[in-house]
Order: structure tokens, then sequence, then C-alpha cells
């Protein structure tokens, strides 16, 4: 992990001064990442995906303007937000949808089934409370941390998860998973 | 002074403690109330019985690489690119081969082509060819003179002749 993190400021280091292909092994690193975060913020492929696309060519134009390179992982994500919330807003009018039920099962779940269960009730939250939920469970982000890429106080980003994570306890109760109630 | 299950389990922020962000003094604390405390413990079970679930979600690979795509915004300057082509192991080996090409050439000197020999050999055959004609315009010159002489001479002595 450390020496994950020197190669990632050196990367930084040479995509500053102009070396693309540094960029480039900076992107393939976190492109997974940023494009799972922002499709579960999202929720669609094709618009995570350009989006994702967007994020990385912002991070490179704006790379000079990066003060601290130990925190590129926040700074990314912080576009990464910006950009699904500017979508977000754009597009909620037109896209608001009643939240999705769990599928009902009737006994214990497959993985994949769990999975998709995971996904629907992470529908049942608000964009914000979302973006908390993905950034902390997710993405391993520290409340002071998230506090920076969502640009709000740590109370509010506390407030936010775990309100988020009394909905999803109820959501994903077992009772609830088996169809139980 | 109140025990640890009785000081009030609103004291303990389990959501915290789940998420691992609390310091380590307060989680050792937290930990004592909750063997005590069967409230906190069910809240903490059914968290982290959450969290769980919640991990339980796939990681989805990206359906197609970012296709980053250079541009000139901070496209280095002309005399970067310039020195790090110079430093390029692909001119380091240009420039080996290009020395050794060099080198070659002054060490065996390349043979004239054959357009230059035929000329060369063009040259020394109409020499040749000239000094024999010289020769030979002179020698006949030389016969002539004698045969003229001759000529003359005996001309005179027929002539002598006839008039005595």
């Amino acid at each position: 992990m450390i020496f994950r993190e020197v190669e990632d400021r050196d990367l930084i280091a040479k995509a500053r001064r102009g070396d693309v292909e540094a960029f480039n092994l900076l992107v393939s690193r976190w492109e997974k990442r940023v494009f799972n975060y922002l499709l579960r913020l999202l929720a669609n492929r094709e618009d995570a995906l350009d989006v994702s696309q967007e994020v990385f060519l912002k991070a490179y134009q704006n790379l000079p303007k990066l003060d601290a390179v130990e925190k590129f992982a926040g700074w990314l994500f912080r576009i990464a937000h910006n950009e699904a919330f500017s979508l977000l807003r754009r597009r909620r009018p037109e896209t608001e949808l009643p939240p999705e039920r769990s599928a009902d099962t009737g006994g214990r779940l497959l993985p994949m089934e769990l999975s998709l269960a995971v996904e629907s009730a992470l529908k049942l939250l608000n964009d914000d409370q979302r973006d908390a939920v993905l950034l902390k469970i997710y993405q391993g982000f520290k409340f002071d941390e998230m506090a920076e890429i969502l640009g709000c106080p740590v109370s509010t980003v506390k407030s936010r998860l775990y309100t988020a994570l009394e909905l999803l306890k109820t959501a994903l109760a077992p009772s609830v998973l088996r169809g139980e109630s | 002074m109140m025990s640890r299950e009785s000081m009030g389990c609103e004291n303990y922020d389990w959501k915290s403690y789940a998420l691992g962000e609390m310091a380590l003094p307060g989680r050792r604390e937290a930990e004592a109330h909750a063997a005590l405390c069967p409230n906190c413990r069910e809240e903490l079970g059914a968290l982290r019985l959450t969290l769980d679930t919640l991990s339980t979600l796939r990681e989805e690979e990206i359906p197609r690489r970012i296709a980053f795509v250079s541009d000139q915004i901070f496209e280095p300057r002309w005399y970067r690119r310039a020195f790090r082509s110079v430093w390029s192991p692909n001119f380091a080996a240009a420039c080996v081969i290009a020395g050794a090409i060099l080198v070659h050439a002054f060490v065996h000197p390349a043979a004239p082509d054959q357009a230059q020999l035929n000329a060369q050999i063009d040259a020394a055959v109409n020499q040749a060819v000239a000094t024999v004609q010289a020769k030979h315009d002179e020698q006949l010159q030389e016969v002539v003179s004698a045969y003229d002489n001759r000529y003359s001479e005996i001309y005179m002595k027929v002539s002598g002749l006839v008039r005595q």
C-alpha cells in the first residue's frame, strides 16, 4: 500500500510535467473505483462511463492545481462527486422514479440476489445519503476526507451517513430480505 | 459514580464504532459497555449485519477502458520534448547505428561504381588509341617524305640525262 502511494505520487509528479503516459497509467489504476462509485450513484452504466471520462479529463486539465499530491484520491472523488451531481441535477425532473422493492426470494438469498437486494436498497436513499454510503463503505474514506470531497462539515457527513444506515438497516434486515414483512 | 451499563446507551456512537471511526480509548470503553448491555449488543449486531450485507455488492468491471487523449493544455514545450527524445532508447540506438556506419565508411572506403569504372576504362582506351594513331601518322609522314625526296632525286637525274 505504501509502495502504491509512492508510485502514485511519482506518476502524479510526472503527469504534472506533461508526461501523458504517466497520467494514462494513473487512469488505469483509478478508473474501476471511479466507475463503480459513479455507477452506484447514477444507477446508469452509460452515464457512469461518460462521467468517468469527464472526471479524468478534468483531472488532467486541473492537475497543476492539485495542492497536495497525497490528497489525490479525495481530489479525484471530489471531481467525480461534482460531475455526478451536476448530471443528477440536470436529469432529476424526468427520471425520478419510485424506489424499487427487493425481489421476493422466499428464503436464503444467493450472492447474486443479495447483491441485487443491496442495489435496490441503495436506491431507497436520496442522492446525498447514497453518496455518503458509497464514499464511506465502498471507497473507505474517513469522515474528514468525505467532508472535503462533499464540501460540507463533518457533522453533515455523519448525519447523512447515519440516516442512510438506519434506512439500510431496515431495508436489508434478514426478515425483509426473506420476504417475511 | 455511574456504572458503564447505567451510563446511558445514547452516549455510545455505535455507527462511528462500526464504521471504524472511533478512536482506541473510546472503542475500549464502548466494547466494555456492550459486553454488559444487551440493547447495545443488539444495535451493534444489526449494524454489522447491515455493513456485511452492503459489502456483498459486487464491484463491476469497467465496460471499456477510459479513452484518454492528450491535448495541448500542458503539452511539454519543444525543448523538453527534444530533450526527452534525445535520451530515449530509440534515439540512442539510432546514434550507435549511425556511428557504426560512419566508422565502416572510413575504414573500408567504398568501391567506385560501375559507370565510373567504365568511364575510366574508356578514357584509358581512347588515350592509348590516340597515342598509336599519332605514332602511325608520324611514321606515314616519314615514309611520304622519304618517297618525295627519292622521287625528286630520280626526277632530277632523269631530267639531267634527257638534257645531255
